[in-house]
């Protein structure tokens, strides 16, 4: 899933694009959540015990639904607007992947009946989370669920993150939230992970800037996707012997993948002759996205209580006063979600102090220039709502200092 | 090299006091002009700006622009160390990583130090414009105290609505409602305790009572209170430090939802 070890690649060379927040600081943030990974999620933790796991009365699986409903809960109390993102058919390139993955599973339902033949609760426990399978029929529930509670929903026509990547860089939504690395490789501006765990697991939200990650490799976006690609990628095969490391240093050195095919020593790396790199690229770059303004009108309505009892309580066997309560939880969380945020009305701006202690750090000032380009345009975005009170002001921005050092590159995103 | 002496020492414990709830750590930034700081909240809806004049201070040295990152909780723990009629030095050298408080007796019988030691605090800066308001209001920071703590009694938030009349502090919650209005009265024995109103505009705008309540801890620093309004910006509450500069918190407006719909989804 997603691309072979970039989260380490990132950390150990991009450390400053990385930044661990508290779940609360998103408020009245509007977020893209990849919602099949979400769901995948939830079948595999949710109410589970062995191989059992929360089931209606009719024995269906309800543990999305569980988990839909309180995960969304959580984000709404804490003023979040979420946006679900739906698959829809993978692109041909992925098939392969999925095939593997398919074996994999087919792997697991074996591991699994000799477990439970063996009756080695582990096993049965870890063979059972493998075979675990996102149907038509779960993330139909779960659009119902929620376009109940009054939370909006979009059915991507291809790859889902490469959708939330899409609403992020029209400035739809502030950030994206997966597990899945590839958003960055869509282009998303910011993205998220963490945000979908359980509370009870207090992990601080991790959030990457793409534009600090170009920043501070020193990558054009399409050397990026190239590094991503060289990485291993969910559309094709890597070359044998290239992990991210010497990707990035191949990427550094040559500039692209044409460029480093031409100088790779063959006898030393295999490279398939009919490699699709280009193809895969291609995904990357220009995904099948909607870009329908229609579809794409973003609204949050309150809840349908009772189409949500009917739904819970009568036809998935929820406790009707959890329901209830949790009800009054979404109609309370509108009220927070009105909070405005400083950044819509003030805008980052550099300090001109130099911190007393000195930084351990080093070399941040090496090119940030696309870091600067990309907050050039969002500024943009963000100002075209705005621009009509700021019209009003001065707008003398104090602390343009002329000889900043490290405090430019906290330049902020503030799009949405 | 940064070394700055404030005979008011306890002007610094009050300032600590009124800011250490809002923010956990901040950076202090310290030029020729003087010594100051801007944090934002956890997050991001309201945001402290603290400026103390080189003037202010009885001796004052500030090599080059520094930045001092520390933590607001364990500053305020050092401080309380000092008497109120302590004289305050802060003390720093280039490259160190931390800073000393020294307090001395006014007898100069006593003469502690404190060293602290800075953190590195990734803030974000914001850049404040220079607005015009559309309406000024300026009260006895007590009362505007006394305002927020029996309105949060009643509901979580407060309309601030500027007109003719005065200015009319408003809640709404589950036991019911509450109205406070306080009219232009300039007719009183000390200037402090003036309600003064200047209007362009009628003004009504939706703040969080938890805010204002945190910015009241202010009110030992300043006699009176300076709050600016302007639709759809955030409102400045501002409390003037004597001879030396100001506290200010400003405090993004909560939104109406249906008029949110109207702008440009962002």
């Amino acid at each position: 899933m997603g691309i072979k070890g970039l989260t380490k690649l990132l950390a150990d060379n991009a450390p400053t694009s990385m930044k661990e927040n508290k779940f609360e600081t998103y408020f009245g943030r509007k977020i893209a959540v990849d919602a099949s990974m979400s769901i995948y999620q939830f079948l595999i933790v949710v109410g589970r015990s062995g191989a059992e796991m929360l089931t209606n009365e009719a024995g269906e699986v309800t543990s999305h639904l569980q988990g839909m409903f309180s995960r969304t809960i959580r984000l709404l109390e804490a003023g979040m607007k979420p946006v679900y993102v739906f698959d829809g058919k993978p692109p041909d390139m992925k098939n392969q992947e999925l095939k593997k993955r398919l074996s994999r599973r087919a792997e697991a339902e074996e591991g699994l009946s000799v477990a439970i033949e063996a009756d080695n609760k582990e096993d049965i426990e870890k063979f059972s989370k493998r075979t675990v399978k996102v149907t038509k029929q779960h993330n139909e529930d779960c659009k119902k669920l929620l376009r109940l509670m009054g939370v909006p929903v979009v059915e991507a026509p291809s790859e889902a993150e490469a959708q939330c990547a899409a609403l992020c860089k029209a400035g739809k939504v502030y950030a994206v939230a997966s597990e899945d690395m590839d958003s960055l490789t869509f282009g998303a501006p910011k993205f998220l992970r963490h945000l979908m765990d359980p509370s009870s697991k207090k992990v601080p939200v991790m959030e990457f800037d793409i534009a600090k990650i170009l920043a501070e490799l020193d990558l054009t976006m399409d050397q990026f996707i190239d590094l991503c690609i060289l990485s291993g990628c969910d559309y094709c095969d890597n070359i044998r012997g290239i992990g991210g490391l010497t990707a990035l240093k191949l990427i550094r050195q040559h500039g692209s993948i044409e460029n480093i095919l031409e100088n790779l020593n063959k006898d030393r790396y295999q490279i398939a002759d009919d490699w699709p790199y280009q193809e895969a690229r291609r995904l990357f770059k220009e995904p099948l996205v909607s870009t329908d303004d229609e579809e794409l009108n973003l609204k949050w309505s309150p809840p349908d209580e009772e189409g949500l009892i009917t739904f819970l309580v009568n036809e998935n066997g929820f406790s009707s006063d959890r329901v209830t309560r949790a009800i009054e939880k979404i109609k309370a969380a509108k009220n927070k979600s009105s909070q405005g945020r400083l950044e819509s009305f003030f805008k980052p701006t550099a300090n001109p102090s130099v911190p007393i202690k000195r930084k351990e750090s080093k070399c941040m000032l090496r090119s940030f220039k696309p870091a600067i380009d990309h907050k050039m345009s969002s500024l943009q975005i963000s100002n075209s709502s705005r621009s009509m009170i700021f019209g009003k002001l001065r707008m003398p921005i104090y602390n343009v200092g002329s000889e900043l050092s490290v405090p430019l590159s906290r330049g902020v995103c503030f799009g949405a | 090299m940064l070394e700055l002496r404030l005979v008011q020492g306890s002007l610094l414990k009050k300032v600590l006091e009124s800011i250490k709830e809002l923010v956990n750590d901040a950076n202090f930034d310290c030029s020729s002009t003087g010594f100051s700081l801007q944090a934002m909240d956890s997050s991001h809806v309201a945001l402290v700006a603290l400026l103390l004049r080189s003037e202010g201070f009885e001796h004052y040295r500030c090599d080059r622009n520094l930045s001092m990152g520390m933590n607001l909780n364990n500053m305020a723990k050092m401080l309380k160390c000092a008497g109120n009629d302590d004289i305050i030095t802060i003390k720093a050298d280039d490259g160190s990583d931390t800073v000393t408080f020294m307090f001395e007796s006014p007898t100069q019988d006593k003469i502690s130090d404190f060293e602290m030691k800075l953190m590195d605090i990734d803030s974000e800066h914001l850049g404040i414009p220079e607005a015009e308001y559309h309406a000024i209001v300026r009260m006895p920071s007590a009362e505007f105290a006394r305002i927020c703590k029996d309105l949060s009694s009643i509901g979580d938030t407060v309309v601030i609505a500027v007109s003719k009349e005065g200015v009319k502090f408003s809640t709404k919650g589950d036991i019911g409602s509450a109205n406070i209005v306080c009219r232009q009265n300039t007719t009183v024995d000390k200037p402090e305790e003036a309600t003064v109103i200047e209007m362009n505009e009628p003004v009504a705008l939706q703040f969080a009572l938890r805010y204002m309540n945190s910015f009241t801890k202010a009110t030992p620093l300043s006699s009176s209170v300076t709050i600016s309004l302007s639709n759809e910006l955030p409102v400045v509450v501002e409390y003037k430090i004597a001879e030396m500069g100001y506290v200010r918190f400003y405090l993004a407006p909560k939104i109406e939802e249906d008029e949110e719909e109207t702008k440009p989804q962002v």
